[in-house]
């Protein structure tokens, strides 16, 4: 593929059946609201480059079928990701309940670092809300979540959960706290970041190649 | 009127009608002057309607054109009399002469009866707002079969035409006509119907005719008005200059060269619709003689002539669906004996359960966090099927709410439910129960549903066993090796695992992925093969695209193979199905998936980290 990034992060989006996880994806590839969508079997997939803080940034986004029974199978899907997505919905008190769930499986499953995002999705519904801002706010706070009301119907706040989410990774790259090249973290060199790295300030990284994982 | 009988070989002359008049065009540049008339020219369509007595009118305003001739296309209704005049009222066609103006109807043109319920008299009247007859000025009639030019429609009427007026110097007036460019009827008996009468405009109800060109006719009504030139033939001849040789020459050239690109056109297109029109007729046929041959000699002998070759081989073509439902039905049997009666106790149940839980939503929450997630997952589910019914199949709206199968879905699945509490609701079982409902009643759908569900690979994958689930893809692989053994490297290269895109096509087989008339194909042949075709479909899909793929990264492929082109075909599917070897080393499906089952080594080559 002729694309050049710097970075290629492995996303996941997670999160109950019908909260949305698929039409937040389709928001923020196709920038329009997928009104006839079905329900995701198993896995689908989207990749978009976005450009953050001067890097650009291919994601490279797992969208899971969110029924329970599926876990098992979507739970092998976690590996490696380098940020995600959890997903509820702000008119389901029961898709918020579930959340502990999910986060047990990201932290457990996938990388130690790895990012989140809270996103309560549905926000254009307020009027049949069932989770208020403070509480998921403050549940977020507790487990060192990020937070965002997100709409996949307007697509307000779509594109910020997946900027954002990028962002703090990168942030944590360049702090050192993350490193691309240990295995399973999720984050791939593009060939573009590969060029900067083979500056001579950092000769030796010419032998790291695009880590397969 | 001019009435244009000629033949092919005619047409050259017959269809040129040059008509060279300096004190004819005096007067029209002194009618543009008096009457400051733009070049536009309005075009009344008068409808008779025979039921209230009245006119109907259309306009339709054209501006001439610079560069291309301006044209008159006519797509003519039934007995439609058509004619061009200032006049508001419409004159009777001569007697004698009738002005009738034959248009050839060919093979495809589209005579739709109907189209013309109530006009037993249609007036085309061409007006041009100057005051001038539209036909004093050049212009082309030119019949269109196919399609009209203008919106005609309106008038209930096919006749279409187009008209515009040039300030050329000479005025040529030529009816053409596509098909042959020859005004005439080829068609004796729509010659008997279509009558169609172009009379002149009133400036030039004078008759028509021209020595060199003596098959054409413009006959003059009786009545005419007071400022009626002289008859038209003479008034042309007599005071027109004659047309420079080189001129005419060039012109009749120009006008040959149309006509052959014309007629070249037409003639394509009617190749093109008459092997559209066979192609369909072939189908239709062949779809008709194959559900004869199913319904009555297949199905009344199912038991002995299910496995004959013949019989496998009309199955491999697709099933007709008339005999779809039912061939599917025995086919996958009834193992299970589910009866119409086990399917009502089923659903009441459903029905009961529904009820309370709505009654008791927030009662069955507190219960479902002490019972745990089991129970919280049983409740989820009816509350899943609901939400996922909404989501199958959106795009034919019938299973949608308010939709004519949303009950219907409703209610197997949760029949289903009752009946096999121990599996619930799984995601994909709606689409396996949409696609049953699309072909067969209700009871007969819940059985095939309870039997489909309750094969082995479909249990494995319903009740969500990884583990069993990893066996199948792992013995998929082997034949992926053995078949493609460069796609396969490639995906490995690239970690894609096989789970990855097999999840969907086997959960809901192939009816999500792929269009439905094709999803039913493999439907047909799964019915007769069993549980390898769906990887034997896989595997032809991954062939047919494998050039693509190759070329791909993970994420591409992985895009691409969970959500398959729209403009995949059914013959394509099938031919690279055919092609894939499904005997490994001598083993064949079974055996491979026994061996990997026997063997414990369940973790396919792929996912085997």
């Amino acid at each position: 593929m002729s694309e050049t990034y710097d970075f290629l992060f492995k996303f996941l989006v997670i999160g109950n059946a019908g909260t949305g996880k698929s039409c937040l994806l389709h928001q923020f590839i196709e920038k329009r609201f997928k009104d006839d969508s079905n329900h995701t079997i198993g896995v689908e997939f989207g990749s978009k480059i976005i450009s953050v803080v001067n890097k650009s940034v291919k994601l490279q986004i797992w969208d899971t079928a969110g029924q329970e029974r599926f876990r098992s199978v979507t739970r092998s899907y976690y590996r490696g990701a380098a940020g995600a997505l959890l997903v509820y919905d702000i008119t389901s008190r029961e898709t918020y309940n579930a959340l502990t769930n999910w986060l047990t499986d990201a932290r457990m499953l996938a990388s130690q670092n790895i990012v989140i995002i809270l996103c309560g999705n549905k926000k254009d519904l307020d009027a049949d809300r069932e989770v208020t801002f403070l509480e998921a706010s403050r549940f977020a706070q507790e487990n060192e979540l990020m937070f965002l009301e997100t709409s996949a119907l307007t697509g307000e706040n779509v594109e910020e959960a997946f900027v954002q989410c990028a962002r703090k990774i990168l942030n944590k790259i360049e702090s050192g706290e993350l490193d691309p090249e240990r295995m399973g973290s999720g984050i791939q060199y593009g060939d573009a970041a590969l060029r900067q790295l083979r500056s001579p300030r950092r000769a030796q990284a010419e032998s790291v190649q695009e880590c397969g994982c | 009127m001019a009435e244009a009988e000629p033949s092919s070989g005619q047409k050259n002359d017959d269809q040129l009608f040059s008509f060279s008049n300096t004190s004819l065009k005096q007067r029209i540049t002194q009618k543009h002057a008096d009457q400051h008339a733009t070049s536009d020219t309005t075009l009344i369509f008068q409808t008779f309607d025979s039921v209230n007595g009245t006119y109907e009118e259309d306009r339709i305003s054209m501006s001439s054109q610079d560069s291309g001739i301006p044209t008159l296309e006519i797509n003519p209704p039934e007995h439609i009399h058509a004619r061009a005049t200032t006049a508001e009222r419409v004159i009777p066609p001569h007697d004698d002469k009738p002005a009738t103006l034959n248009l050839e109807i060919s093979e495809g043109s589209l005579i739709k009866a109907s189209t013309f319920p109530r006009c037993d008299f249609d007036f085309v009247r061409l007006h041009a707002p100057n005051g001038l007859s539209s036909a004093a000025c050049k212009g082309t009639l030119n019949r269109s079969d196919d399609f009209s030019v203008c919106s005609v429609s309106s008038l209930s009427t096919e006749f279409s035409t187009t008209l515009s007026v040039s300030n050329e110097d000479f005025l040529d007036f030529m009816v053409t006509s596509e098909s042959s460019a020859v005004v005439t009827f080829e068609n004796e008996d729509a010659l008997n119907r279509f009558d169609h009468s172009l009379s002149p405009p009133s400036d030039f109800h004078k008759k028509l005719s021209s020595p060199q060109r003596p098959s054409v006719e413009i006959s003059t009504p009786k009545e005419t008005r007071s400022k009626t030139p002289a008859p038209l033939i003479s008034f042309f001849h007599r005071n027109l200059p004659a047309k420079p040789e080189e001129e005419a020459q060039k012109h009749r050239q120009e006008y040959e060269e149309m006509v052959a690109q014309a007629k070249k056109r037409e003639l394509k297109e009617a190749q093109k619709r008459k092997k559209q029109l066979e192609d369909r007729c072939k189908l239709e046929e062949s779809i008709g003689n194959a559900a004869l041959t199913w319904s009555q000699e297949i199905l009344p002998n199912w038991q002995s002539m299910c496995s004959s070759k013949r019989v496998r081989d009309l199955w491999w073509q697709g099933l007709p669906p008339s005999v779809r439902g039912k061939v599917w039905s025995l086919a996958i049997g009834n193992d299970l004996n589910i009866t119409d009666e086990l399917y009502n106790i089923c659903l009441s149940r459903a029905k009961e359960k529904w009820n309370t839980f709505v009654a008791s939503t927030s009662a069955a929450e507190t219960d479902a966090q002490d019972a745990g997630l089991s129970l919280a997952d049983r409740e989820a589910s009816l509350e899943l099927i609901k939400l996922d019914i909404s989501r199958t199949f959106p795009h034919l709206c019938i299973f949608q709410e308010g939709g004519p199968y949303h009950d219907v879905l409703h209610s197997i699945l949760g029949a289903y439910t009752c009946y096999r509490p121990d599996v619930g609701y799984v995601q994909g079982m709606s689409f396996i129960a949409a696609v049953l409902i699309l072909n067969m009643d209700t009871a007969d759908a819940f059985i095939a549903f309870t039997n489909l569900l309750n094969k082995p690979c479909q249990m494995a994958f319903y009740r969500v066993d990884h583990s069993l689930m990893l066996t199948y893809f792992a013995a998929f692989e082997v034949f992926f090796e053995e078949n493609l053994p460069k796609l396969f490297a490639h995906f490995k290269e690239n970690n894609l695992s096989s789970d990855i895109y097999l999840i969907d096509w086997i959960f809901t087989l192939y009816s999500k992925s792929l269009p439905l008339d094709i999803a039913c194909r493999v439907w047909d042949v799964f019915c007769r093969d069993g549980e390898e075709f769906l990887f034997r479909t896989a595997l032809g899909i991954l062939r047919l695209y494998e050039d693509i793929l190759t070329h791909m990264d993970f994420i591409h492929i992985a895009q691409f193979l969970t959500r398959l082109p729209d403009d995949i075909s059914a013959d394509e599917i099938f031919s690279s199905v055919t092609t894939v070897n499904m005997n490994c080393r001598n083993k064949r499906w079974p055996q491979v998936l026994q061996s990997l089952l026997k063997g414990q080594d369940r973790s396919s080559p792929l996912l085997k980290r």
